[in-house]
């Protein structure tokens, strides 16, 4: 390793120091990418300073007038103005209707919410905290076992970053330049059998312990119907944004305007006809609020991209590819540990920042791996493409910083359910999320061994 | 001075605000255009598509994106990790903070300086939008006064933190 790289590799582990020191994200990745290229002018003269200061001039207004990056305000808005309308008790209460007449129907419905929810709102931490608040008080009162009802709305909030439209989506396509709408195809499967598995730990949990669970409540047949009503334009909405961006009839920015405007739309109808639905106060609030959301993930973007020149001028990542691909390490060894290594900092590190920030790195490590740029699935190490491998590793990715959400001691959807839960600890919370906790690390293992669960929907669609 | 700063905090409201606005027009102008791809796909010719629609969005996402810094910054909602602070004395933690919100400070200031000659190149270079061929360095001006009020937030919070802070 020459003496950029150890310069970049000094910035790796400073970015790490600075992070922990509660130094904000984006300000962290700003910092350690403008001191390591003056760093970097110092031992390689010809990378100079002072022009490298220049691109400041532009960088910061080009990064945000991008057309494919105006996607993640416009989801961030739609995701706020379906709280604010309270499309996520409708989701609860339609999916109820179906489910609730099932031992643990319930919290099988709530997880159901926690999918559409996730698929329309595309952050974890604001669905297990939307959802929380909705479908926690509902739980408790038909006195669900405490650590089913939080372990299962902690497993269920996980479900936002996979479920399409997802901005976590969006960042990872982006930084490894794979297309948005194909990345968005990939995570239909997976996140449909996230949904199924997690029901069905619901149900065995019920099966086997049916004091977690009540006797299921009959609805009456006026509130079931009204129930299902309710959830039809929810679910057309929704399933219109998903099914489209899906089967790629539009991209995913007119996708994210739209959902908006049918959301408000709807909203405001719903006022109209004298439910809650959306008022003047509540939109002022969801503007506010994507204006925090927004800012947070603009921040951060701005960041990854200063830090992303930084680390190429290095050529640290070049140079662990190239490490990766003459160390003769087994390549399904490396994918492992990476996960591994994404799972721990899951943990105690915001999602979209971990993308941003760890993926770059992986990145160039797995395609030098697997055969190089132009590899071909029969002489590849993983078997597929490297445009199969953006898919499928994107994935992988996602789902384990999902389970770094539910890893105890520190996952931060357990943290944002027990602050619901006064009266559940903790450590009920954590011992009420282990079966689902199990039961994604059969996904992960499930998605390792058949890539197909991902691949097959866009190569369906792309023919 | 509290006067001076629950001002600030409606300003930076009202802009966040108005940058939200800006982000209702692109959710519009995406809906109309949609609609009239509808009626195209239907009736062929009976109506256009917006021309330019991408320039549009590109354009008024660059102003609404900047316009949320101030407010995100005011409600401290950059993103942090909290992985050793837990463990550290209140005091040094404090002091973690003072830092953090002098480079907060300083980091706009440092944007707005060079984004300033960023406005002022594009103007004599002439450059525009590919399709639209609107002039861009308007655009930039929004921008310039997101940085200079997201430095006057956290400028604003340093001397909060500052005074509470015990010598």
């Amino acid at each position: 390793m020459g003496e950029r790289e150890l310069i970049g590799l000094a910035g790796l582990v400073v970015l790490f120091g600075v992070l922990a020191l509660r130094v904000p994200v984006g300000l962290a990745m700003i910092l350690v990418g403008i001191a390591g290229n003056y760093a970097l002018s110092i031992v390689a003269p010809f990378l100079r300073f002072e022009p490298y200061l220049r691109q400041f001039k532009t960088l910061l207004w080009n990064s945000v007038a991008s057309y494919d990056l105006a996607v993640v305000p416009l989801f961030v808005l739609m995701g706020f103005l379906a709280s604010r309308a309270e499309l996520s008790r409708d989701l609860f209460q339609g999916i109820n209707a179906f489910f609730g007449r099932l031992r643990g129907g319930v919290a099988m419905a709530a997880v159901g919410a926690c999918a559409g929810f996730g698929a329309v709102c595309g952050s974890s931490l604001a669905t297990a905290s939307t959802m929380g608040r909705v479908a926690l008080p509902e739980l408790r009162r038909l006195r669900y076992d405490p650590r089913l009802a939080t372990g299962a709305l902690a497993a269920g909030g996980t479900l936002g970053i996979l479920i399409p439209p997802s901005v976590a989506l969006v960042l990872y396509a982006i930084i490894v330049e794979a297309s948005i709408v194909e990345t968005f195809q990939a995570a239909i499967v997976p996140g449909i059998i996230a949904v199924i598995v997690f029901m069905g730990v619901i149900a065995l949990t019920v099966r086997l312990r049916p004091a977690a669970a009540p006797e299921p409540e009959v609805m009456a047949p006026d509130e079931r119907r009204r129930a299902i009503l309710r959830l039809l334009p929810v679910l057309a909405i929704f399933g219109a944004i998903i099914l489209g961006l899906g089967m790629g009839l539009f991209t995913p920015t007119p996708a994210a305007g739209v959902g908006a405007l049918a959301i408000l739309v709807y909203g405001f109808a719903m006022r109209l006809w004298g439910e809650p639905g959306l008022d003047l106060p509540k939109l002022k609030g969801a503007l506010l609020d994507t204006a925090v959301t927004s800012g947070m993930i603009y921040l951060i973007l701005f960041g990854a991209e200063v830090l992303k020149g930084f680390f190429a001028r290095s050529g640290l990542p070049a140079a662990l590819a190239g490490w990766a691909a003459t160390s003769g390490l087994d390549p399904w060894l490396v994918l492992i540990l990476m996960l591994v290594a994404l799972i721990v900092l899951g943990c105690f590190m915001d999602s979209l920042s971990m993308i941003l920030v760890i993926v770059p790195f992986f990145w160039p490590v797995l395609v030098e791996i697997n055969g190089g740029d132009w590899a071909v699935a029969d002489s590849a190490a993983f078997a597929m493409s490297t445009e199969d491998l953006k898919l499928w590793f994107g994935i992988l990715a996602l789902v384990v910083v999902e389970l770094g959400l539910i890893t105890p001691p520190v996952g931060l959807n357990v943290f944002i359910i027990s602050s619901l839960s006064q009266d559940v600890s903790m450590r009920d919370t954590f011992r009420g999320v282990m079966p689902f906790f199990a039961a994604e690390l059969g996904r992960v293992a499930l998605l390792l061994a058949v890539p197909g669960l991902a691949l097959f929907l866009p190569h369906l669609l792309a023919r | 001075m509290n006067r001076a700063g629950d001002l600030l905090e409606r300003i930076v409201a009202g802009w966040a605000i108005l940058g939200g606005i800006v982000l209702l027009l692109i959710v519009a102008v995406t809906g109309t255009n949609v609609g009239l791809y509808v009626v195209d796909a239907i009736v062929p010719g009976a109506v256009r598509v917006i021309s330019g629609y991408e320039d549009i969005v590109r354009l008024f996402v660059s102003a609404a994106a900047l316009m949320m810094l101030p407010y995100c910054q005011l409600r401290r909602g950059h993103v942090t990790v909290d992985l050793l602070t837990e463990g550290l004395s209140p005091r040094v933690v404090r002091r973690l903070d003072l830092a953090s919100l002098g480079l907060m400070t300083a980091l706009p200031l440092f944007l707005g300086y060079w984004m300033i000659f960023g406005m002022l190149e594009t103007r004599a270079d002439g450059r525009i939008s590919p399709v639209l061929e609107w002039a861009q360095w308007p655009f930039y001006l929004p921008g310039l006064v997101s940085l200079a009020l997201w430095a006057l937030v956290a400028l604003d919070q340093l001397r909060r933190a500052w005074r509470e802070s015990p010598a």
